[in-house]
Order: C-alpha cells, then sequence, then structure tokens
C-alpha cells in the first residue's frame, strides 16, 4: 500500500504570512478589489429579497383631509404600504355608500366633486408614462388619459407596467361606467360631477433613494458630465477645473512656503525648536473652525477656499517634511564633511537631493491630505464647484446625480496620485522604483514623447555648447 | 590543536628583511601624530571615558591597524581623528597641524555605505574635488582615473543601487582618494561584506596601497585581517579606552593569503588575541547550561 498519491503541481498557498502572491494573482485580486463592491452594490439594487425596504408608488391615490400627498416614484416604507391602501379602500367604500344614498354628492358642490374627478381620472397617468404613451409632461393630457379608462374599461389595452391589479380593474370599469354615461369622449365642461372611485395604490419592492441603482448612477453621471452650463450655472467640466484649482492652488502654495520651513526645521535644531513645537499645536486646531474667520479676512471669492485648504495642510507639511529631512542618513552627511563639503554645501549637494525622493512621495501623500478638504473649503462662503452641487441635488434628494460626483472627487484624486506614483520613477532612476520604472510598459510610451522631443532640442543645439560652459575653471 | 612548533616562535622575533623595513619605516616623516588623546562622555550617571592618554604616530606610507574588544574607543578615536568628534583632553597633529574639524586631507570609508545614492559612480568620487570648487574635463579624466584604479571603469555611470556592497566599497574609496588626501581613515570599511568578497578586498586595497603615496589607518575587529594587511598594529584595551600594545608585524611583504598560516602570522594572531581576551576571560565566557545529553556521549 502506497502512501503517496499521485503527484501533482504544488499548488501556491494563498495565505502564507508575509509571503508576496504572484504577478497574477495579484492583478486578479486589483480587479476583484474593485469589482467586489460594484457587485454587492449591484446584487443590494437588483436582487429585491436582499433589502428593498420600501415601496416604490406606481399608481396612488389622494386621500381625502391628509395633507402628506404621495404621487407615483415615491417611496413609502413597507409597515405604511398597507395602512396607505387600507384608507384608500375605505374611502371608495364610503364612496360607494354614498352612490347609492339619496344624495350622492353627499353635501358637496358640483365644481368641487368635478376637481376633485380630475384628479382621479389622472392617476392613470404614471400607468401612460411608463407605457410610453405619453411622457411625463404631458401627465395632465386628460384626453387622452380619458380614452386610456374608456380601452381599459373595454378590455381594449391591458397595462403590463405596472400590471392593473383586478381590483383596479373593476375600479375602472366602474368609474368608465359613469364616466360614458355623461360623455364618451372628454369633456372639461361637462366632466362627471358625482364621485368617482380611487385606484388603489400599487408599488414595487425599492430601496431608499439615497441608494441609487449603478445603472441609474451611470445613466446620471453621463447626463451629469454633459450638462452645459448657463448663465450663473457652470457646466460640470468648469465645475471640475474649480474644484480642481481651490485644491491645487492651496496645496502648491502650503508646499511653496512649508517645504522650505520643513527642510530648515529637518536640517537646524535652531529652526526645529522655534517653529515645530507651535507648529505641533497649530495643526490640532481643525481648519474648519477658521472657515468664518478666512472669510472675514479674504472675502468671499475662492480666496478663503484656498486659505482653507492652505491652513489644513500647511501645519501637517512642516511637520512631515521637517520628519523626512531629519530621517536623511547621518553617515552620509559625515562622508560629505569629510570630502570637503561645507556647511552650506552640506545643506544643497546633500541634504536636499538626498531627500528628494522622499519629499516627493510626503508631497504626494499631502496631495491626497489636501484633497479631504475640498468639500468643506467649497461650503466656505459662497458655496462653488462640485460641492455646490452636491449640495443643491442632495437636497433635492437627487441622489442619482450627487453619486457620480462624488465617485468623480475619488476618482480624480485616485488617478492623479497613481500618476505622481508612476513619475516616481521617472524623475528618480536612481531609486528601487527607477529600476522598476524603466522597464515599465506605460512610462516607456509616456517617455517616448519626452525623449524624442529631447534628442530634437539636442539635435540643434552646437555641438561644442556643453564643454564651453566648463572652460573658464579649466585654466 | 594548535601545533607545538609555534610555541617557541615570538612574535617579536623578526626577520632581517622584515628588521630593515622597519627601520626604513620608522625613518620616514610622521604623518599623523596622536598626543595624549582623551575622550569622556557626559552621562546622567556620571562620565564615561572612552579613550584614555593615548599616544601613537603613523608614519608616511604607513599601514597601520586599530584592532581592540567591542566598547574599547576604536570608533570614536577614528571619528576623532577624522574631526567627526571633537575631543576632550589631548591633540591630534596631521603633519604637525592641529585637526581642528573634518576635512579632504583625511579621507574617511565608513562601514556603512556611504555613497550619495542621487549621484552615478563618476559624480560620487568627482564630489570632493567639486566641493573645492574644482570642475571641467579634467576633473572628470581624474575621476574616471580613480574608478579605473578600483577596476569598476565599467560602471563609472551606474548609480549605487546597481552596485554589489564590496563595489560599493571599492567606489568609497576611489571616492576618498580623489581628494588626494594625507591619510585614509577607514572604520571597519569590510565589516559588512561576506567573508569572500571580504578577502578580494583586502588584496584590492593592498594593491591600492603598495602603488599609491597614502598613509592608511584602518580599524577592525578581525584579527586576520589585522595581521594581513598591517605593517604595525595598534591593540586598544577598554574601560578606558588606552593602548595596549604597539605590535611590529613580522610576517614579510608583499603578502600573499599563503602567509596567513606561517608561524610568524599565527604568533602575531595570538598575542593580539591575549591581549584582547586575557587570561580568565574564556572561563567568563562559560555559559551555565546544564548537562542535557546521556553521560558518554560526548562529542568532545
Amino acid at each position: 500500500m502506497s502512501r503517496s498519491q499521485r503527484s501533482s503541481p504544488p499548488q501556491e498557498a494563498w495565505f502564507v504570512v508575509r509571503r508576496e502572491l504572484s504577478g497574477k494573482r495579484t492583478t486578479v485580486l486589483s480587479f476583484i478589489s474593485f469589482a467586489l463592491p460594484l457587485a454587492i452594490w449591484a446584487a443590494i439594487s437588483y436582487l429585491p429579497f436582499l433589502w428593498h425596504p420600501d415601496i416604490q408608488l406606481q399608481i396612488s391615490a389622494d386621500r381625502e383631509d391628509v395633507t402628506t400627498v404621495y404621487i407615483a416614484g415615491d417611496r413609502v416604507s413597507k409597515g405604511f404600504f398597507p395602512e396607505f391602501v387600507e384608507a384608500v379602500r375605505e374611502q371608495n367604500e364610503d364612496v360607494e355608500v354614498l352612490l347609492k344614498s339619496d344624495d350622492p354628492l353627499g353635501g358637496s358642490t358640483e365644481s368641487s366633486i368635478r376637481r376633485a374627478n380630475k384628479k382621479v381620472l389622472r392617476h392613470l397617468a404614471p400607468v401612460l408614462v411608463s407605457h410610453g404613451i405619453i411622457n411625463e409632461d404631458q401627465s395632465k393630457e386628460d384626453s387622452i388619459i380619458y380614452q386610456a379608462w374608456a380601452d381599459i374599461a373595454n378590455g381594449k389595452w391591458v397595462p403590463n407596467s405596472p400590471p392593473l391589479s383586478e381590483e383596479n380593474f373593476a375600479i375602472a370599469k366602474k368609474n368608465w361606467a359613469a364616466m360614458s354615461a355623461v360623455s364618451l369622449t372628454y369633456d372639461s365642461d361637462n366632466f362627471i360631477s358625482i364621485p368617482l372611485l380611487s385606484l388603489i395604490p400599487q408599488g414595487k419592492p425599492a430601496n431608499p433613494d439615497y441608494l441609487p441603482a449603478p445603472d441609474q448612477v451611470a445613466k446620471s453621471g453621463l447626463k451629469v458630465l454633459s450638462m452645459p452650463g448657463e448663465n450663473d450655472r457652470p457646466s460640470m467640466v468648469q465645475r471640475i477645473w474649480h474644484s480642481m484649482q481651490i485644491v491645487f492652488g492651496g496645496f502648491l502654495l502650503a508646499a511653496l512656503v512649508g517645504v522650505p520651513i520643513g527642510v530648515l526645521c529637518g536640517t537646524y535644531s535652531f529652526f526645529s525648536k522655534l517653529i515645530e513645537p507651535f507648529t505641533d499645536f497649530f495643526r490640532y486646531m481643525p481648519a474648519p473652525t477658521f472657515s468664518t474667520l478666512l472669510v472675514a479676512i479674504f472675502l468671499a471669492n475662492d480666496a478663503p477656499k484656498i486659505a482653507l485648504v492652505f491652513v489644513g495642510t500647511f501645519f501637517q507639511l512642516v511637520l512631515v517634511v521637517s520628519n523626512t529631512t531629519r530621517r536623511l542618513d547621518l553617515p552620509l552627511l559625515e562622508a560629505a564633511q569629510t570630502l570637503g563639503a561645507n556647511q552650506r554645501q552640506l545643506l544643497t549637494k546633500v541634504v536636499i537631493p538626498g531627500i528628494l525622493p522622499n519629499l516627493y512621495n510626503d508631497l504626494r501623500i499631502l496631495l491626497g491630505w489636501a484633497w479631504t478638504w475640498l468639500v468643506i473649503a467649497e461650503l466656505v462662503g459662497v458655496k462653488s464647484g462640485l460641492t455646490e452641487f452636491i449640495e443643491t441635488q442632495g437636497r433635492f434628494r437627487n441622489f442619482d446625480l450627487v453619486f457620480p460626483v462624488i465617485i468623480l472627487i475619488g476618482l480624480i484624486g485616485f488617478f492623479t496620485d497613481q500618476i505622481l506614483a508612476l513619475l516616481r520613477g521617472v524623475i528618480f532612476p536612481y531609486t528601487e522604483e527607477g529600476a522598476a520604472a524603466s522597464t515599465n510598459p506605460i512610462i516607456k510610451a509616456a517617455m517616448f514623447v519626452p525623449r524624442w522631443f529631447r534628442e530634437a532640442v539636442e539635435a540643434r543645439l552646437p555641438p561644442d555648447l556643453p564643454q564651453r560652459k566648463n572652460q573658464p575653471n579649466e585654466a | 590543536m594548535i601545533p607545538p612548533v609555534i610555541d617557541n616562535i615570538d612574535y617579536l622575533t623578526q626577520s632581517q628583511q622584515v628588521k630593515e623595513r622597519f627601520a626604513r619605516l620608522k625613518e620616514r616623516p610622521v604623518v599623523l601624530s596622536v598626543e595624549k588623546l582623551g575622550k569622556v562622555f557626559p552621562s546622567p550617571g556620571g562620565n564615561v571615558t572612552a579613550l584614555h592618554e593615548v599616544e601613537f604616530e603613523v608614519f608616511r606610507r604607513e599601514f597601520m591597524c586599530v584592532i581592540g574588544p567591542s566598547g574599547c574607543g576604536k570608533s570614536t578615536l577614528i571619528r576623532i581623528l577624522a574631526g567627526l568628534e571633537t575631543e576632550s583632553n589631548g591633540r591630534v597633529l596631521l603633519d604637525d597641524t592641529a585637526v581642528t574639524g573634518p576635512g579632504p586631507d583625511r579621507g574617511m570609508v565608513f562601514q556603512s555605505y556611504t555613497l550619495f545614492p542621487w549621484l552615478t559612480v563618476k559624480q560620487n568620487v568627482m564630489f570632493g574635488p567639486k566641493m573645492e570648487g574644482k570642475s571641467g574635463p579634467s576633473v572628470e579624466a581624474d575621476a574616471r582615473q580613480w574608478i579605473e584604479l578600483v577596476g569598476l571603469l565599467d560602471f563609472e555611470n551606474s548609480y549605487p543601487h546597481q552596485l554589489s556592497g564590496g563595489m560599493k566599497q571599492r567606489v568609497a574609496i576611489a571616492r576618498a582618494l580623489a581628494n588626494r588626501p594625507r591619510i585614509l581613515l577607514m572604520d571597519e570599511p569590510f565589516g559588512a561584506l561576506d567573508a569572500q568578497t571580504r578577502a578580494q578586498m583586502q588584496s584590492y586595497l593592498l594593491q591600492i596601497w603598495r602603488n599609491l603615496d597614502i598613509t592608511i589607518l584602518f580599524i577592525t575587529h578581525d584579527l586576520d585581517e589585522a595581521v594581513y594587511l598591517s605593517d604595525r598594529i595598534l591593540v586598544l584595551k577598554s574601560n578606558p579606552g588606552e593602548v595596549d600594545e604597539i605590535i611590529e608585524v613580522p610576517v614579510p611583504r608583499p603578502r600573499t593569503l599563503d602567509q596567513t598560516i606561517t608561524p610568524e602570522f599565527i604568533a602575531t594572531k595570538r598575542r593580539i588575541n591575549q591581549l584582547i581576551h586575557p587570561e580568565g576571560s574564556e572561563k567568563q565566557d562559560q555559559l551555565p547550561f546544564p548537562r542535557m545529553t546521556v553521560k558518554g556521549d560526548d562529542v568532545e
């Protein structure tokens, strides 16, 4: 008896502590990393049994003496819907009792009943809209709707989206019997003046409006992105540009002032002890707390917004840069000194070139940090940019329009960072990433243009120019 | 077991050839002179004396090694010589001039790799001359010469991260030499290298030293390395760091690896070993292990 089984090629384990997975597996997992949340979102959106706590009304009805009016498209909770349906049924029963009585008007005037009846007539409009017979703007085309009542009652038309309930078919027949007795076509002046029965509300399970489905978001996203500007309402592209100006403006300003200060703090104990304690304290004061102050100082345009990004980024940046500068290998500085570098040369020839790759990474991370201030900054003073759009549409509960913009902000930040990460290897060929970058196909392709440009420029230079620059020192 | 024959050979016995070499060496001018050098580090628990009245001289074109038990202040000594640390007492004279700070007249090679990662091999070697304000094709040609000397001309445009540890240290030597220093200070430069590379580097270093007018002070904790490379070995003892003995190595030059098993080589090693691990230290090094094997199942 042999215990050894037929040997298959050894399968590499998926879970080994601190062991890198193969390139193929990495690619697959990176793909799933994005696909999985999307799949969950789609599942929750399209599989009614997963969540769908609400009922989205397809046919609604008015109720007397109730101020809250639900129209088709609105969502009500699953708990409330049967209550709503029951209330409408009771209302219909009251009407039928009234019709059998001596006084079908029930004490109301003919004109008020006529007005109520026109509302009942239009309860069918959403069904016509969903069949494409009329569009949303035509929901008051009463003659078409009148004809639809007739067709349903005569069995000429059987709506299938939504399919009418038996109950509503019966109501349609009863109503049409009453309506046709008055007129076979719609006549606004000679409209039926005894009460009609209301359609019983119908609906389908739905998620709350704050979780629109992926296809809805995609559709709205395309609409939002191509939205043209009108008068004082900027187009989406203008909004993106405006938002980026705020983020990059505030960030670049912070970097311009903060990097030199950070480098000085990391290099000279004097500056470190003088500047860092206060900076360390200041960064714990949340930037948004300064927003009203910034508006008072910089007034109401972009300046206070840029200033807020600056305040939110600057103090962090100084500390991060000074820390990076301090982390430069001390032996490098000692070696430079034994090679004859003086104090100024230590700063310019060793410290600054030595920290550049790490400084680049710091700024990348801090740019991400600056992004997080965008929304708050754009709420300061006069709302603007992408945030103004999110705010406005959010208030109207147009979350299918809000989602694309939120995703857009994420995408801009993500791709900026990815591009900057790729560029690091190109800018700093002497780092580990530099070695990887020289073999990266994307970078190779991207570098073709600059290389071509450089070669073209060099070909036009007089051949002795580089040497001439060095000649004075030769003597 | 060490062959009994070397017991008779004294490390102080020098052949005629070696005697004459030392006589010639001592007639040469003194490059580096260390006088009553002391270093005290202040610490909360009382001052720690790292070096106490260290005195020695290094002659021109001499190769001197400094060896001693860990914590004897070897590194402190070389850092003071390089000017990276200030002495508490005494003084250091380079060509009769007191040393006050770091300078290009004393080249230094560190144990850790200190090539500037953002510069190519050639740019690293040109760093020193550039700090002096020199530039131009002559500096570049000079740098290439130093790179050629350490055998790395094929790598002149490579970045340090593309080089092996041994190659990095060769560039570091070339970089220090490009300043034409009076003395080359080397602080355990091959300590981080594997044994094979280290042997190769020792051979390279001897070749460079023989063909240049350069004085070398070399710190190591490796007995073989010290005996193989040096003319004289300065043995330091610890607590406080003091000169224990300056040994004149009786092994004739030029050195080859075959000499590492000659009686005088081994005798010198034994002497250093005695100094670094004095009587009784072996007993201190005994671990308090209880016996865990069957009686009679002994390995020695």
